[in-house]
């Protein structure tokens, strides 16, 4: 079931209407029940992924907690250490099983395939599984993981009612494409039983409608461009591609923000307040903060579960003493931090796909974030000798725009074809770029008219003044609520008249799927 | 040395851009996380001491009194 479809509204509406009917201490029931009527209606066999995961990771936190509790009752003094050892590696064995059978899951559906081919190159034959990816597989093991680790670290008390528990990692506005939420922060929220108010309905509506406007209108016009130049890269020249890619980073955000916003909508029209998972990523001064920006949640679900973990294990303290002693100066400092970056980009690379393509944009950002971390002081020096223009709108304009350029060449390697094709998009931007072919007619073969460019155009700045205004002051509510009720209406009824006649009942091409929601 | 000049030396070594007088280095993002593990590896070396991935949180890290406050509860 899509979420921009009608069988999505109707179920939304007709629950809304059930939730709120229910009295509050069975409204989480209502909640499950709408989540299990979305997942099942992808499948059943999807459900079962769905219900291993929910069942392991449910288990272990109980066992956990278990584990927790009897070495909390342990005495303090001499013989502390030597009786928690059982309890401790009880813990580590628990999360060790956990962290296999979910992520050998992920691996088994996503990525045994690859491995499978990886291995007929090298002249081994392993059979292949061709498994159909079910509907949300990586951000709900992951989401489900983090409850574990947490638990394991004694932030959370585990759930011991398996539906409560179930409804947290199946709830359904999030289930194509996250975002990944904590489950401290989320369960409370879908327990509790929220009563109405009509600010969240506002709101929710709000996110709706910006969602449906990014998605509908930008992301799915670009993306008939975009699909148009990239799969047939060889047929255009390298200014054709450029331009192809450009819009690809408009679809791209327009497609997973809008999407983000619409299921935080839905999700708000119930009360609960999803992750935030986007803050102005086109905004950002260098490519690390683009990331800290751009899907929040995965980023700093990667933060507190691989970076820091790794960072601070035995193996990467000692390589940080060998590194200060024999290498020295800041450098020596840098370089465990630096891996453990590189290690977890690798994985957000791996993390989108089991393509060579996908390890070369890992190892893209990965290296590029890395060495601005070495280069911290250089950066910092020549900011210096450039006294205040050093401080100056012009320089943070030059910091923006750095960086979407590498953001820009990431995005080579994230959407061409595959690896080889996307090495010769870029070749071909550089030494085939033909800027006539911009203005030539060659774009009015792409299957957009003159109407849609326009549209894009001026989609693209409206966004940008929306979210210059939203860096600037925190929020386009905050902004809009201080302006005249007459003035408010009129941008919410020219949203909706966009949406119609450009999303909704535009001419010629028909929507497509969310792009993450193959993740 | 005082150990808060040390941790003042640490800071900026790591950190050369930002706000030592600051008590409000995470939460204003003045410090990232790359910043973080690199301070915290260099404070384990210095003062002996092991930090736990729960301990960094921006209680423990948005200051320097707040990082010698957690250097002195670990010793």
């Amino acid at each position: 079931m899509s979420i921009t479809s009608l069988p999505f509204l109707a179920l939304v509406a007709g629950g809304l209407v059930l939730y709120y009917l229910c009295p509050k201490g069975g409204r989480w029931v209502v909640l499950l029940a709408l989540s299990c009527v979305f997942y099942l209606s992808g499948g059943w066999g999807a459900g079962c992924y769905l219900l291993f995961t929910a069942l392991t990771t449910w288990a272990a936190g109980l066992a956990l907690g278990r584990l927790n509790a009897a070495l909390d009752a342990l005495p303090a003094g001499e013989g502390r250490r030597a009786a928690a050892r059982g309890p401790e590696r009880g813990k580590r064995l628990t999360v060790l099983f956990v962290l296999l059978a979910n992520f050998g899951l992920l691996y088994a559906v996503k990525y045994w395939d690859f491995t499978a081919s990886l291995a007929g190159g090298l002249g081994l034959t392993l059979p292949t599984l061709d498994l159909l990816v079910p509907l949300g597989l990586s951000f709900y093991t992951f989401q489900a993981v983090g409850y574990v680790i947490d638990t394991y670290r004694g932030k959370v008390e585990p759930e011991k009612n398996p539906l409560k528990y179930l409804l947290f990692v199946s709830f359904f506005p999030q289930m194509t494409q996250g975002p990944i939420g904590r489950y401290g922060e989320l369960a409370p929220q879908l327990l509790r039983g929220n009563g109405f108010s009509w600010e969240n309905c506002r709101a929710g509506l709000t996110d709706i409608l910006a969602g449906l406007l990014k998605k509908l209108v930008l992301a799915d016009r670009a993306g008939v461009v975009v699909s148009a130049v990239i799969d047939h890269y060889t047929e255009y020249s390298g200014s054709v591609i450029a331009f192809a890619v450009l819009l690809y980073c408009l679809q791209i955000y327009c497609d997973f923000s809008g999407g983000i916003d619409l299921v935080r909508g839905v999700a708000r029209l119930y009360g609960v307040e999803l992750a935030e998972n986007f803050r102005r990523p086109f905004f950002a001064t260098s490519v690390a903060d683009f990331w800290r920006r751009w899907h929040i949640s995965l980023g700093t679900w990667m933060k507190d579960y691989v970076f820091y973990p790794l960072s601070l294990s035995r193996p990467f303290l000692k390589l940080g003493k060998f590194t200060r002693r024999r290498v020295g100066g800041r450098l020596g400092k840098l370089i465990p931090s630096a891996l453990a970056t590189f290690v977890v980009y690798l994985i957000i690379g791996f993390w989108h796909g089991a393509q060579w393509k996908y390890v070369a944009f890992g190892i893209w950002n990965g290296t590029i974030i890395s060495l601005s971390q070495l280069l911290k002081p250089t950066f910092s020096a020549w900011r210096a000798r450039l006294d205040r223009l050093g401080e100056s709108g012009l320089y943070h304009a030059f910091e923006v725009l750095r960086t979407f350029l590498l953001v820009f060449i990431g995005r080579y390697l994230a959407r061409g074809i595959g690896f080889m094709a996307a090495v010769n998009m870029l070749l071909a931007t550089v030494f085939r770029f033909t800027p006539s072919d911009l203005w030539n007619g060659t774009l009015m073969g792409l299957g957009l008219a003159g109407i849609d460019y326009w549209v894009l155009l001026i989609g693209t700045i409206i966004l940008f003044v929306i979210e210059t205004i939203q860096e600037k002051q925190g929020s386009l509510a905050a902004f809009l609520d201080r302006r005249p009720a007459v003035l408010q209406w009129l941008v919410v009824m020219a949203g909706l008249l966009c949406l119609l006649y450009f999303g909704i009942f535009r001419e010629g091409y028909i929507a497509s799927q969310f792009i993450y929601q193959q993740y | 040395m005082t150990d808060m000049e040390k941790l003042q030396r640490i800071f900026t070594q790591i950190c050369p851009d930002a706000d030592a007088d600051s008590d409000s280095l995470v939460d204003d993002e003045l410090i990232d996380s790359l910043d973080l593990v690199s301070l915290v590896a260099e404070i384990m070396d210095e003062f002996g001491v092991k930090i736990a991935v729960d301990d960094i949180t921006p209680e423990n890290f948005n200051s320097l009194d707040a990082m010698l406050a957690l250097i002195r509860r670990l010793k």
